[in-house]
């Protein structure tokens, strides 16, 4: 998960940063079992990175850990990354009644699912790049 | 009662503290408000946004700041 803390007012340090001034964004990626699953999480990795929003832990919610249901509520839009049609971090984030802005598979883009989990970094990059099509 | 605000000292997280001291004076409530900034314990609570509002270890909300009715009903 990237080291870094949202504030909604928009300064901002290495770790810590405020969005007084800007939309509260939360990446959840699925990061599942099998090669799109972690392709999703690099993915997030990528887009907190280059300051799409802010990565959130997807499964925290499952756990119903109050801090990361919380920061999930206090965001103005959601991208939900799943690896493949089950669909399981937009589940995950219905079922605890966050609604997910956006939705994005993988296997709908082309990458064909496998459980393959050494993932090389061009094809981090190629799903990257798709789902920044998307957004 | 112990009351955490989490945030890096900036406007919202301000504003926060006070809503939170004018519920608790209104509803003639006594706590200890604590303001965190250290990025460990905000972090310890899995908070990813701030402003944040933790109540006797539970996180209320994140993100975003409080109405006022809003911390007297988590204060009641």
């Amino acid at each position: 998960m990237t080291e870094e803390i949202k504030c909604s007012c928009g300064d901002a340090t290495d770790e810590i940063k405020c969005s007084c001034e800007s939309d509260n964004v939360g990446i959840f990626p699925c990061a599942g079992a099998s090669n799109v699953g972690q392709i999703s999480n690099m993915v997030a990795v990528k887009l907190a990175k280059k300051g799409v929003g802010t990565m959130m832990c997807t499964v925290g919610i499952g756990g119903h850990r109050s801090g990361i249901v919380k920061s999930a509520e206090g965001c103005d839009y959601i991208i939900a990354i799943d690896g493949c049609p089950l669909n399981c971090a937009k589940e995950t984030l219905e079922h605890a009644g966050i609604p997910v802005s956006k939705n994005i598979v993988l296997t709908e883009l082309g990458i064909k699912k496998n459980h393959d989990l050494d993932i090389l970094p061009s094809q981090v990059e190629e799903a990257l790049a798709k789902v920044a099509d998307c957004l | 009662m112990k009351i955490e605000i989490l945030g890096t000292g900036c406007t919202k997280c301000n504003k926060t503290k006070e809503i939170v001291e004018k519920a608790l004076l209104e509803n003639g409530v006594d706590a200890e408000v604590v303001k965190v900034e250290d990025f460990d314990s905000i972090i310890s609570y899995g908070v990813m946004i701030t402003p944040a509002v933790v109540v006797d270890g539970e996180v209320k909300i994140a993100g975003r700041v409080p109405g006022v009715n809003d911390v007297k009903k988590w204060i009641s």
